[in-house]
């Protein structure tokens, strides 16, 4: 329960790192957020509405991969390695399924998989990051929680 | 989370506790204030990601008109010439890049340095290199285009860079936190490995 609980809180203060980019964007801040709505294929015409939707929904989404972390770490001994690993993979899926599958697929793209270098550039990185994050926030409740214990 | 910048260095604070402390005693950042120092850096790397975008491969145009500009305005005597010689060299025109020859594989190894200091920062990866790296890019801005925007705009960019040389800021919420305590143990016994931890 405790490994779930702090997978779910990891991903909820990964998410909120990523919608800080996401805020820090060229143009108008928050620009990056309404796409985190057009994963789902919803639009809201009111700007600001759309900006905080889709800000709930990346913290909604970052809990649910944060869970996910947490189920698979269920019974592993403290190492650093582990965690990371599996945040990577988790980051590369978020990436595979929202930023590449999703997205083409709502943008009516010629192949599900259609990527350009700069598309892959912008979101990939930043993608495995927010997975990474999720592992290192982990491990270091995790090491104090067992500092504390002992 | 002692404030140390190699394998050695935790012997240094250790002799600073027993011999100095009376006059300076030893600084440990609390978990806090090294998570702080980590945002710090992963935003920093964050600012050198967005610079990537207007100077894109295969041609790297964006970059042209601020090596022109940094040969003009440069604050470093012959650092100009050096530009001309270099990445403006048998340029026809300081109008576009078309017929520099030498332009597109400079601004190449520019522009991978620049994704190098990203990744580095961003992940937490070799942190200290990525920040020495950081530092160097951002002196050459600062002596090329200091004086064409506001003075400090390049000079604060230095000054965050050196911030994260001198503290590890990879060792939490970043992969060097799992990389250091291996090259430290490594370091032990492969001179390599003992270089490496000096950028961790």
């Amino acid at each position: 329960m405790h490994t779930l609980r702090r997978g779910l809180l990891a991903g909820v203060l990964a998410s909120l790192v990523l919608a800080m980019f996401d805020f820090v964007t060229v143009g108008a801040p928050g620009n990056g957020l309404p796409p985190v709505l057009r994963w789902f294929g919803i639009t809201v015409a009111d700007p600001a509405i759309s900006h905080w939707a889709g800000l709930f929904l990346l913290i909604v989404l970052g809990a649910v991969w944060g869970l996910i972390f947490g189920a698979l770490q269920r019974d592993n001994l403290i190492t650093a390695g582990h965690p990371l690993l599996t945040g990577l993979a988790l980051g590369v899926l978020w990436w595979f399924i929202f930023e590449l599958l999703l997205t083409n697929i709502l943008n009516h793209a010629s192949s599900p998989l259609s990527l350009s270098f700069g598309r892959f550039l912008a979101s990939f990185p930043l993608d495995v990051l927010f997975g990474v994050l999720i592992g290192a926030i982990f491990i270091q409740w995790q090491a104090r929680q067992a500092a504390e214990a002992s | 989370m002692h404030i140390s910048s190699s394998a050695r260095k935790p012997k240094r604070v250790a002799v600073t506790a027993s011999g100095e402390g009376a006059i300076a005693p030893p600084i440990t950042l609390s978990e806090r204030s090294s998570a702080g120092l980590a945002l710090l850096r992963i935003f920093v790397g964050y600012l050198w990601f967005q610079q990537l975008f207007w100077k894109l491969p295969p041609t790297f145009a964006g970059l042209f008109g601020y090596v022109v500009r940094e040969s003009q305005h440069t604050i470093l005597p012959g650092y100009g010439t050096l530009l001309q010689h270099t990445f403006l060299a048998g340029c026809p025109s300081l109008s576009s890049p078309v017929g520099c020859a030498a332009f597109v594989p400079l601004a190449a190894c520019l522009w991978t340095a620049e994704l190098l200091v990203t990744i580095s920062l961003l992940f937490g990866l070799f942190t200290r290199f990525g920040a020495l790296l950081a530092t160097i890019l951002s002196v050459q801005l600062y002596v090329g285009l200091a004086y064409t925007e506001w003075i400090w705009t390049y000079g604060m960019l230095v000054l965050l860079a050196l911030v994260l040389v001198a503290v590890p800021a990879g060792r939490r919420l970043g992969v060097d936190l799992w990389l250091a305590p291996r090259l430290q143990a490594a370091g032990q016994r492969h001179r390599l490995a003992h270089i490496a931890s000096w950028f961790v």
